[in-house]
């Protein structure tokens, strides 16, 4: 009787694990839920990459915040551009504000990567990487999506695409009429 | 005798000097830096701790680290800051009070199961009761006996 309960126990746990590796592998790899999801986007202020002033995430509270991060030397990074450059363009002056935020390199690499990619929006240095770790960043690219309320409602990890960047702020954007 | 004693001073030693090298001490600021940094988890690594890590993320990661410790932060204060970031993923052990902590479990239930079964097995073979013979089987063990005792003359 013992060793029967015993197997139909063995039974159901080999049952529970091949439920949960299916449902583990169904999901999105760049959709990772950590710690900042869900929670206020960790308050920043940094200075442009061209030297030309700070941007504080406090100053742009009301409004849907896009935070990309980016390095030159980061070949992703190239390849999800033009899809930002795209993004930028058609937000441009609205209540969306997207921000680039540079890491691991010198100003001098990040500034002359931002001028050949063709990047107008904010972009600033995170020297220290404070930013990134306070974001929970793995590596670039990232991008969070952050509402008007300050929360951070989703990120991406890896290279993202023109419609992924327009569904995220679009739900926002919804979100802040509602 | 006295070899006996010299023996017992000996281990009266050992154990004095072994309680004074396991005595309770107040960590460096140093060796906080090492034992935080080792529990943490090097994002951009494959299973490497801080500590271990030459990438430039964990550089960072280790001179936060450094700092929260100067600030006078706590161990368990440094950790929650990097927890709020990634998750309980940035520990390379599982903390025990959390859905990733019942990974601990699955050896101890893979033992209890195995010593159940085991346990089971042995009653079982224990129980075995002998069976009697039906009157056939009887019956042609008997004429096999005879048959044999004929042979044999």
């Amino acid at each position: 009787m013992l060793a029967r309960v015993v197997r139909i126990a063995v039974v159901v746990a080999l049952l529970g694990l091949v439920v949960t590796l299916a449902l583990a592998f169904r999901r999105d790899p760049h959709d990772i839920k950590t710690g900042t999801i869900g929670k206020p986007a960790p308050a920043f202020t940094l200075q442009r990459l061209d030297g030309s002033g700070e941007v504080a995430l406090a100053d742009l509270s009301g409004k849907v915040v896009v935070v990309n991060f980016f390095a030159s030397w980061c070949l992703p990074c190239t390849q999800e551009n033009p899809a930002l450059v795209r993004v930028y363009e058609r937000y441009r002056g609205s209540d969306v504000v997207l921000l680039g935020v540079n890491l691991q390199e010198s100003r001098e690499n990040g500034l002359a990567y931002v001028k050949r990619m063709g990047m107008s929006w904010a972009t600033l240095a995170d020297d220290d990487g404070r930013v990134v770790l306070s974001y929970g960043v793995f590596g670039p690219p990232e991008t969070f999506f952050i509402g008007p309320d300050g929360v951070i409602a989703g990120r991406h990890i890896g290279p993202i695409d023109e419609a992924t960047l327009i569904a995220g702020i679009e739900t926002l954007r919804a979100r802040a009429t509602r | 005798m006295n070899g006996r004693i010299l023996v017992a001073i000996a281990l009266l030693v050992l154990a004095a000097a072994l309680v004074f090298a396991a005595r309770p001490h107040e960590a460096t600021a140093d060796e906080r830096i090492d034992q935080i940094t080792t529990e943490l988890r090097c994002p951009v690594c494959q299973g490497l701790s801080v500590k271990d890590s030459s990438s430039e993320t964990a550089r960072q990661m280790r001179d936060l680290v450094a700092q929260r410790v100067r600030e006078g932060k706590t161990n368990a204060e440094i950790e929650a800051e990097f927890r709020a970031s990634y998750g309980d993923w940035i520990f390379l052990s599982p903390p025990l009070a959390s859905w990733s902590g019942l990974i601990w479990l699955v050896p101890i239930v893979a033992v209890a199961a195995g010593l159940v079964l085991m346990t089971g097995r042995l009653r079982g073979a224990g129980n075995l009761q002998p069976v009697e013979p039906s009157a056939t089987q009887v019956a042609a063990l008997r004429d096999r006996v005879a048959r044999e005792e004929a042979a044999e003359g």
